[in-house]
């Protein structure tokens, strides 16, 4: 157990935008690259299997959280001491 | 995208949005193709009978046996948005009861990948060539017509008239021999 939890799962914000934006980008281009194959050899089916290829490669670059998507961690301040009571008192 | 099972999600998603267009594109490339070719049909024997029509009314009516000739190359009009083609042959004719009569006498079912190019003799039609009257014997302009409707992909579900039929006359006499 302790070795899943010790497994990084997130993504910052940059990963995540790369991320969406290359799932589009490889899931439009096997589309069409399925599209012109498929016409060319006039099997709907081929198109359809070619982009679902593109749905598994996509699944598979994207999906999990590759150490890729982890480069830009966010500059968090560091946590504050508490404020202390007393000052919360004189209102 | 802060998950893994919202990435999934927005995938899946978009693959199925594209696979969406992917298939319109496929109907757009094939809407305007035209799927009529020609078809000769030819009759060799034709004989018509008065018998009782037990299924409607027990009332003598004209019943019609004939065999046909046909040849056609449909291979011309699959595509990849063809998957198959449901052939029918349809009587018509005219009558003193009904102005337009039409009668489905044989259909068939080609698959995409079968062979297409049909050359059937003296074939006997599947269903019964019932008159709803007396209107066979004599009847001098009966035509036969080729038609098929095109099962897509996606799309419009066709329904194509061969180009060419054959007008036949029934005899002026009924049989008496058994058919």
């Amino acid at each position: 157990m302790d070795f899943f939890d010790s497994l990084p799962t997130h993504m910052d914000y940059d990963g995540q935008a790369r991320a969406e934006k290359l799932s589009r980008v490889i899931v439009t281009l096997f589309g069409v690259v399925g599209l012109v194959w498929g016409y060319a050899i006039q099997q709907f089916s081929q198109t359809i299997y070619i982009l679902g290829a593109g749905f598994v490669l996509a699944g598979i670059v994207t999906i999990p959280p590759w150490p890729m998507y982890r480069r830009k961690p966010l500059d968090w301040q560091k946590p504050q001491p508490e404020v202390p009571t007393k000052f919360k008192k004189k209102k | 995208m802060h998950s893994v099972l919202t990435r999934g999600n927005a995938i899946l998603a978009y693959t199925l949005s594209v696979s969406a267009c992917l298939t319109f594109c496929c109907f757009l490339s094939t809407v305007f193709i035209d799927y009529r070719t020609h078809a000769n049909l030819n009759t060799v024997k034709v004989v018509v009978k008065n018998v009782p029509d037990y299924s409607a009314s027990r009332e003598k009516n004209d019943l019609g046996f004939l065999t046909f000739d046909l040849q056609t190359d449909l291979t011309p009009l699959f595509n990849w948005n063809v998957k198959q083609l449901f052939l029918y042959l349809t009587a018509e004719y005219e009558t003193a009861n009904n102005k337009i009569n039409q009668v489905v006498l044989w259909d068939k079912i080609v698959l995409r990948g079968d062979n297409a190019v049909l050359d059937f003799k003296n074939t006997n039609t599947k269903y019964y060539f019932w008159d709803d009257g007396i209107g066979l014997r004599g009847n001098k302009n009966v035509t036969l017509t080729l038609s098929w409707n095109i099962i897509p992909n996606a799309g419009l579900l066709p329904s194509v008239a061969a180009l060419g039929s054959h007008s036949f006359a029934f005899p002026s006499e009924y049989t008496t021999s058994r058919v």
